[in-house]
């Protein structure tokens, strides 16, 4: 009965959808704000990664809710998970291979991590996803020695400090300027790394705070998952 | 610190200040943990602490320029490139709300205790970690909200909304139980769905008109949404934030999630998120969806919800699940009542959401210790007769007893149905008489249930919620006492809310704007 | 009617996920595949979003790459995609650490017998004794009684010591 509910809801739905399918103009949006924003973005803001300058100027407001929202998921994970049993049994480490190459990849994955968030005005890449390769360098480093132990409280200072610094530079904005989050500084030369005004520090700081968010979720996973067997 | 530059500035930069009451508790919400390892007494005090000021930040605004509405783009780009806030009576009233309640139902460390097992000494600093991580998730609730109550952009309320439901996911789950973690979980999944269709809604949005302002939208509205791709948007869009909103087909997570989470994040959750859910779909219906068929697929949502609502909690066995039930109910009211449309329609959903609002928050406060079953509330007017009669008053006001609030409020929604008179408007009305039959049934069973005579009555209220149920139980009596300037109020806050031309040319000022 | 066209195809492929999703969320019996079910669905979605914003032989909205002439897709809906993935991250992290709470309690994630498993539960608590048939899978013991304050709904916001676990957790595992 529920089976048969489900679909005819799902062949509904499919059904609505699929009527505005043919009704849409695909190919060619109307593109209203984009191609304003493409027009006067450059002048500006300052990125030659237009992308970025949306993400951190034009709707920088969206980016604070997305890593307030990051943010809540790992402290809602931390709640649930709690803290870790102190009985409970670790996985073992993993063979000599897998911890020589979690060794060897650790810097480079971190250099790579903080490269794509120095450059996300620039190129495609920016806070979100060198945090998340920042991020991937400790799951690295945990999943091959699961022993080893990441500071919690560190992780809370960097997430916590690097929240604070993206709150702050939109502050520094608003008393400055009048605006929250206003493009500070100038946009600067277009393509060099330098540029852009306050979008790199922007980029930094969420590159920090998301790679601790991660780390922090993947810790709090970690330790819950300790198999008992 | 931040106040010290924040205060000076608000007389310089006017509406600039307005984003301080969504950022600044993001602030102290991304400080809260590390601050906690530092020094307790400093993060318990910093929640409150910002709570009031953004209380006081909010009402200076609306003393200062809250006359007509006014818009802040933030970072200082023009309407439809950035994002924008808008701020008209209702806003701000609901802006201010959001911190004052989040303060009247803080979670304290000590008076909240609810159960007795829940003092129980467990270790320190995990403790404390938890506490930092409760008040860091209200200050995430409390910004999201607000954020909810002032954004003008259709992506900026979907980031918001979801901030809300993250949020309150992390508050449910506070509880510990296995049964709240399930029902956590079944309530994240619901409410994942639902923005998964919000979100397709806001695509096809944005294929259609290419742009996510608010008032833009409106402005394009007539010609390239009033068809069936728009209402199919609406739909998409009703639903997904209708979650939040204990709208009908997405409201199984209600229940569970109420008698499972803490009293007093149920009493935020139904009283305070709900209600702001209920606003952001009142703005896409007046702004972008005026069509008639989005508000016919409200009504019959609506009043699917009042009926299935109000006759489930009738045969609720415990306390927290009949109040939630009744909350579906009365919010189900809410929707038949912003379906009628017009200034009345708007005037009488905005009553009921209010009064809603005040009551059943206050209920929820009762429910901090009232949280068995109906059964065990036998002769708790002889440990707790304040709260006892608390209730009977709210459950007056509830039902619509003359001459209380609730009386009006459901006044001005039957009024409005039977004016506009069609047969679905008077299947509303009819059932909306029904279940207030069925709410007095079940509300004075409990009533009377509470002054029964029981040798072993369950245990007394905390003075706090008590505190707080009494102080909104005395906003209610003295609603009804100055009933005439409400309503005048609430109807001056209504005609802005349903001012599209007004939104419009406040958002674009002279019309320069119609770029296209 | 539209030919299928490079954007037809993703088209059909966005709508797709979104079903399947809403499908197998509705109809799979077990919590961590409805989880995998929304994870289809929200993809669908972000699609759909990515999609609003593709056009026509135009290139990525990148200055200093390749023809400054060349017109360029819109660039708002990538930048909003971008946030809705991260959401999503965001939720099935939180989603993932829940499923693993409720196994660590219920030793189970199958729908049926973790309803059974959670009548058992209020059963115990309550005093009453759990009908043996209610308890799932033939031969399987009947759950421990959990300690009355983890089951008891804490009423208010209050302190809670940490939750406990049935010391025979790994017994309970299939």
């Amino acid at each position: 009965m529920r089976n048969l509910a489900s679909l005819l809801f799902a062949g509904g739905l499919a059904f609505l959808l699929l009527t505005l399918l043919s009704q849409l103009a695909f190919g060619t949006p109307p593109m209203r704000v984009g191609s304003e924003i493409l027009a006067v973005a450059p002048g500006e803001v300052g990125a030659a990664n237009l992308v970025t300058a949306i993400l951190l100027g034009y709707r920088g407001f969206d980016t604070l809710g997305e890593l307030a929202i990051l943010f809540a998921a790992a402290t809602a994970a931390g709640v649930v998970l709690g803290r870790r049993r102190d009985d409970a049994r670790r996985d073992p480490p993993g063979g000599e291979v897998l911890r020589t190459g979690a060794d060897l990849l650790f810097p480079l994955l971190v250099v790579v991590g903080f490269y794509v968030i120095a450059h996300g005005h620039l190129t495609p890449g920016g806070g979100f996803q060198g945090g998340v390769i920042l991020a991937a360098a400790f799951f690295v480093a945990l999943l091959a020695q699961p022993a080893r132990h990441l500071s919690h409280g560190l992780i809370l200072w960097i997430e916590g400090l690097a929240g604070a610094a993206f709150i702050l530079i939109g502050i520094w904005a608003l008393v400055a300027s009048g605006d929250f989050l206003a493009p500070l500084l100038g946009p600067g030369r277009m393509g060099e790394l330098l540029s852009a005004g306050t979008l790199p520090l922007l980029s930094l700081a969420i590159g920090l705070k998301v790679g601790a968010e991660l780390a922090g979720i993947m810790a709090h996973i970690a330790d819950a998952e300790a198999p008992d067997t | 610190m931040i106040s010290d530059l924040a205060v000076p500035n608000l007389f310089v930069a006017q509406a600039g200040q307005l984003v301080l009451p969504v950022v600044l508790p993001l602030l102290a919400a991304f400080l809260m943990q590390p601050l906690a390892r530092v020094s307790t007494a400093l993060a318990r005090g910093l929640g409150p602490l910002v709570l009031i000021l953004c209380a006081w930040i909010t009402a200076q605004l609306w003393i200062q320029l809250g006359d007509a509405p006014f818009t802040l783009a933030i970072g200082g780009f023009a309407p439809p490139l950035g994002i924008l806030f808008y701020a008209d009576g209702i806003a701000l009233l609901f802006a201010l709300a959001v911190p004052v309640f989040a303060l009247l139902f803080w979670p304290g460390s000590e008076s909240g205790g609810g159960a007795g097992a829940d003092s129980r000494p467990g270790s320190d600093q995990a403790d404390r970690d938890q506490a930092a991580r409760r008040d860091a998730l209200v200050l995430l609730l409390v910004a999201a909200t607000t954020g909810l109550a002032l954004s003008g952009d259709l992506f900026n309320l979907y980031v918001f909304y979801e901030l809300a439901a993250v949020a309150s996911f992390g508050l449910v789950a506070l509880s510990g139980t296995g049964r709240a973690q399930v029902a956590t979980f079944r309530y994240l999944m619901i409410s994942a769905f639902g923005s998964v269709l919000a979100l397709a809604g806001i695509a096809i949005l944005y294929m259609q008109t290419g742009t996510l302002n608010l008032g833009q939208l409106a402005q394009l509205a007539p010609e390239t949404l009033n068809n069936p791709i728009g209402s199919a948007a609406f739909a998409l869009m009703l639903i997904g934030f209708g979650v939040k909103a204990e709208l009908f087909p997405v409201n199984t997570w209600v229940p569970e999630v109420y008698a499972g989470a803490p009293a007093r994040v149920s009493a935020l959750l139904a009283g305070l998120v709900s209600k702001l859910a209920v606003l952001v779909i009142v703005r896409l219906l007046v702004l972008i969806f005026p069509q008639p068929e989005a508000a016919q697929m409200l009504l019959v949502l609506g009043v699917l919800g009042v009926l299935t609502g109000e006759f489930a909690a009738w045969r609720a066995k415990d306390f927290p699940r009949m109040l939630a039930f009744s909350s579906i109910g009365q919010l189900g009211i809410v929707f038949v009542a912003f379906s009628i449309g017009g200034e009345i329609g708007l005037l009488a959903g905005l009553a009921v959401a209010l009064h809603h609002l005040i009551v059943k928050s206050a209920l929820f406060g009762l429910a901090v210790r009232w949280n068995g079953s109906l059964e065990a509330l036998a002769g708790a007017a002889r440990t707790s007769p304040l709260g006892a009669a608390l209730f009977v008053l709210f459950a007056l006001s509830l039902v619509g007893v003359p001459p209380l609030p609730g009386f009006w409020a459901k006044l001005t929604v039957i009024v409005g149905l039977a004016e506009r008179g069609t047969p679905l408007d008077i299947t509303a009305l009819m059932s909306i008489l029904l279940v207030t039959a069925v709410e007095a049934s079940y509300l004075f069973r409990v009533a009377i249930r509470l002054y029964q005579d029981n040798p072993d009555p369950v245990a007394r209220h905390a003075r706090r919620d008590l505190g707080v149920s009494a102080l909104l139980g005395a906003v209610l009596v003295a609603a009804t006492l100055g009933l005439r300037p409400v309503a005048d109020v609430l109807g001056a806050g209504a005609a802005q809310l349903g001012d599209r031309a007004g939104y419009i040319e406040t958002v674009f000022p002279s019309h320069v704007a119609g770029k296209d | 009617m539209m030919s299928l066209t490079l954007e037809g195809v993703v088209l059909i492929g966005a709508l797709g996920l979104i079903v399947i999703g809403a499908l197998g969320m509705a109809i799979s019996n077990h919590l961590f595949r409805m989880l995998l079910a929304l994870v289809l669905a929200e993809s669908g979605a972000n699609l759909l979003i990515v999609l609003s914003g593709y056009r026509v032989g135009a290139s990525a909205p990148i200055l200093g790459f390749g023809d400054p002439t060349a017109p360029m897709v819109d660039p708002v809906p990538q930048v909003l995609v971008l946030t809705a993935i991260v959401i999503g991250v965001g939720v099935q992290a939180l989603a993932v650490a829940l499923l693993l709470k409720v196994y660590r309690v219920y030793g189970t994630l199958n729908v049926r017998e973790l309803r059974d498993r959670m009548d058992a539960d209020v059963a115990t608590a309550a005093g009453v004794e759990a009908d043996a048939s209610q308890d799932a899978p033939a031969g399987e013991r009947p759950l421990p009684p959990v300690p009355a304050h983890a089951s008891v709904g804490s009423g208010g916001f209050g302190r809670r010591g940490p939750v406990p676990f049935p010391p025979q957790s790994d017994e309970r595992r299939p």
